[in-house]
């Protein structure tokens, strides 16, 4: 074991991958001489040349369908999008080729490729560079959606992205880079669909992932040492596929459900799983399923209303008090 | 048909009880008009009709408790009155919860009003939460029974499990309720759960103002840490000074003792005003007004009316405020504004002889100030005993905010101001 930032951890990832296979290269803007606009890729040109690291135009549409050619052809590209935000450019590739292609050519040409990009707000970069776009991708079967919140699971989930045989998107988040956690050793992975229950409780269930669900863990870590009330804090890791059982099993035991998420609330993550779970446990509930998301604007860029548009601990911590049960479990 | 429904008309509501229907079944209701008045947990309040109509059916009546959110009343076109004389029971699809009200009211015996069933126009129907319906049907709890406390009043798991407990307990012991006071009955308002009752007890139902004080009493000593602080104050040179104050004032509202000790209080809590905040959620809230309650003595019980901007206040202002305030306490007029905002409270008892006493706080209040009786005690004076007037003081603290160095001194403070009154005229 050894701690390790959300950077280092798929830095390591990325260099123990291009060691591990050599069909696998990178490619995105920025990622090579200029070692990456967040320094994932640090060193890495250097390393492994410029056959493997391939710096590209600012062209997404491009590079994204030049990837999804090359992993037909039996190459493992890893794109890195440089935040999610210019991922727009490049739908088309993405939807209509890169997540249909083994479906349309009946299983014959399967398309190796992955798609790393950050997301999320906080950082002061305005409307257009903010944003939580995970539902997009997540709504499209033919693609998978990683969205890791720790150092470990980072690691773990890259690595089954990088050998998974079809197109994934891993999404990181630009405030976690800096987060640090123990990584295990040794050469594992961590399974697409398996949600991690990163803290147990019975009172209340709290579903996020990404960076929300660290949030998520502090404030009912804190909340459980104030008042005694005992949460269970569900990491979902992979939204599509999604760990439907995870999700039921923990909210027949707790009987209160809050999704925790930092993209807009509507027809966000949150209605999907507030949907499965009046679906496959209606019978457990003991209270509304609550969604806590962010407000439904352009991300502003003055700090305070950014502070006031972006969800957090405090709007979390409002809801909990609202459909806190009055009586305690073992 | 527009329902009227209970409103939420203070922010610890949970329920209110129909004190009087100022509109009869039949009626004609203009928008606006007042139809009934209702006693919450602070205040009496009346309820106005939102729609115009006729009054069809009155569904919680004179004395029975309805939760936020609940039915009291249809107001419609009039063409249903005569058949509320029946109430409908049609049946909805669940059955055996289905007839809450009118089966509830048709067992004469014990008055229906716990039932939190609110009536749509197609029958009746108890809100209930999928895993507490579940639950009551693996217990075989009649849910007409349980009073629900989720929002408008929907019946939750916690609310199963308190019932099943009390049903537990209730055969095996047959314990002496505890009526504190042996007064004839006040209002019908029973809890319809059957608990074996011996004989030789009356039981008294809570009003819904003595309810508010026992549950907000015992969430306090059970959630807030209290401790406490005293000192003796010499009221002697305030004492000769009051009457002075009262000549001058030509048959306007006297100054009382308690005025100058709410004063004082003022002019302490600006000077600490760590002690003028809450505890809430982690967090220290520390009030910018400083608005003191004064425990009022009714009949039945207790109410804390509340002064505003004490510290910006003169004494004759807290005087005139403190006796209006009483006055209206005791004729039952106190509204939600009077009783609200404390940010810290006094309770004087020194009119009945008291020695000394400790304040249960008043949350989210986070001290309160225990006021006995003044005496004639003999304290040594330049080695001389000599009588002066003494009076003890208790100050109950929340430990989650405040230590026992600070508020000391915050009571250090209040017995320096006492002993020098001059200091309260500024």
């Amino acid at each position: 074991m050894a701690e390790v930032t959300f950077r280092q951890a798929l830095h390591d990832t990325l260099r123990e991958e291009l060691l591990r296979d050599e069909n696998v290269f990178l490619m995105g803007e920025e990622i090579g001489v200029f070692e990456g606009s967040y320094k994932i890729t640090a060193g890495l040109l250097k390393e492994f040349g410029s056959k493997r690291i391939v710096d590209t135009p600012i062209s997404e549409n491009g590079f994204v369908g030049l990837a999804a050619g090359a992993a037909m052809l039996g190459l493992r590209p890893v794109v890195e999008i440089m935040t999610i935000n210019f991922i727009i450019l490049a739908m088309d590739e993405i939807v209509n080729h890169a997540a249909k292609i083994y479906y349309m050519f009946g299983g014959q040409t399967p398309v190796p490729m992955v798609i790393r990009t950050p997301g999320g707000g906080g950082q002061q970069l305005s409307a257009t560079h903010s944003q939580n776009l995970e539902v997009w991708f997540a709504h499209v079967p033919g693609l998978k959606v990683m969205a890791p919140a720790t150092p470990h699971d980072a690691k773990g989930m890259l690595r089954t992205a990088i050998r998974d045989n079809n197109p994934v998107l891993f999404l990181e988040n630009l405030a976690l880079y800096n987060t640090k956690g123990e990584v295990a050793d040794g050469d594992y992975t961590i399974p697409f669909g398996k949600a991690k229950v990163m803290k147990e409780g019975n009172d209340l269930t709290i579903v996020s992932y990404s960076r929300m669900a660290t949030v998520a863990l502090d404030v009912a870590r804190r909340i459980e040492r104030e008042s005694g009330l005992s949460i269970e804090v569900v990491d979902l890791r992979s939204l599509r596929p999604l760990d439907k059982e995870t999700i039921v099993n923990s909210v027949k035991k707790t009987n209160r459900a809050i999704v925790f998420e930092e993209d807009w609330r509507t027809y966000g993550i949150g209605a999907e799983i507030a949907a499965l779970i009046q679906e496959d446990a209606f019978d457990y509930l003991d209270a509304p399923i609550k969604r806590v998301a962010s407000v439904e604007v352009p991300l502003p860029y003055a700090k305070p209303l950014e502070i006031a548009a972006l969800t957090s601990t405090k709007q979390l911590i409002d809801v909990i008090n609202e459909i806190a049960p009055r009586r305690r479990r073992r | 048909m527009p329902e009227v429904s209970m409103p939420r008309l203070s922010d610890t509501m949970q329920e209110g009880t129909i004190t009087r229907w100022l509109k009869k079944t039949g009626d004609q209701v203009k928008k606006g008009d007042i139809i009934a008045e209702v006693e919450t947990d602070k205040a009496n309040m009346e309820i106005e009709a939102y729609n115009a109509g006729i009054l069809e059916q009155i569904l919680v009546h004179e004395g029975e408790v309805a939760a936020i959110g609940q039915a009291i009343a249809i107001i419609g076109t009039g063409q249903s009155v005569q058949k509320s004389a029946q109430p409908a029971t049609k049946s909805a699809p669940a059955a055996q919860l289905a007839t809450a009200n009118s089966a509830a009211r048709a067992t004469t015996s014990q008055p229906a009003v716990q039932v939190p069933a609110p009536i749509s126009d197609n029958g009746t129907r108890i809100k209930v939460s999928p895993l507490a319906r579940r639950i009551a049907e693996e217990h075989g709890i009649d849910l007409r029974l349980v009073q629900g406390s989720g929002p408008s009043g929907r019946i939750i798991r916690d609310d199963l499990e308190d019932y099943l407990e009390k049903r537990h307990a209730a055969p095996a012991v047959a314990q002496p309720v505890a009526a504190p006071l042996p007064v004839t009955p006040v209002a019908p308002a029973a809890p319809a759960p059957v608990e074996a009752v011996p004989a030789d007890v009356d039981v008294v139902a809570l009003t819904t103002m003595q309810k508010t004080v026992a549950r907000r009493l015992t969430e306090s000593k059970q959630t807030v840490p209290h401790f406490y602080i005293s000192n003796e104050v010499d009221m002697t040179d305030l004492l000769t000074l009051r009457p002075t104050l009262n000549a001058a004032s030509e048959g306007d509202v006297k100054i009382s003792v308690n005025d100058l000790v709410i004063k004082a209080c003022a002019l302490a809590l600006e000077k600490f005003p760590e002690v003028n905040s809450s505890y809430k959620d982690g967090q220290f809230l520390r009030h910018k007004h400083i608005n003191i309650g004064c425990a009022v003595d009714i009949p039945n019980g207790l109410v804390v009316p509340v002064i505003r901007d004490v510290n910006l206040k003169g004494v004759r202002t807290i005087a005139r405020e403190t006796k209006a305030l009483a006055e209206k306490a005791k004729a039952g007029r106190l509204t939600v504004a009077d009783l609200s905002g404390g940010t810290f409270s006094i309770s004087n008892l020194g009119m009945m002889d008291v020695s000394s006493f400790v304040a249960v706080i008043n949350p989210p209040e986070a001290a309160i100030l225990a006021v006995a009786a003044i005496r004639k005690t003999f304290v040594p004076v330049d080695g001389q005993p000599v009588i002066r007037d003494i009076m003890p003081l208790t100050l109950s603290a929340d430990h989650r905010i405040l230590y026992g160095a600070m508020v000391a001194r915050f009571l250090q403070e209040v017995k320096r101001l006492l002993q020098n009154p001059y200091a309260l005229l500024g």
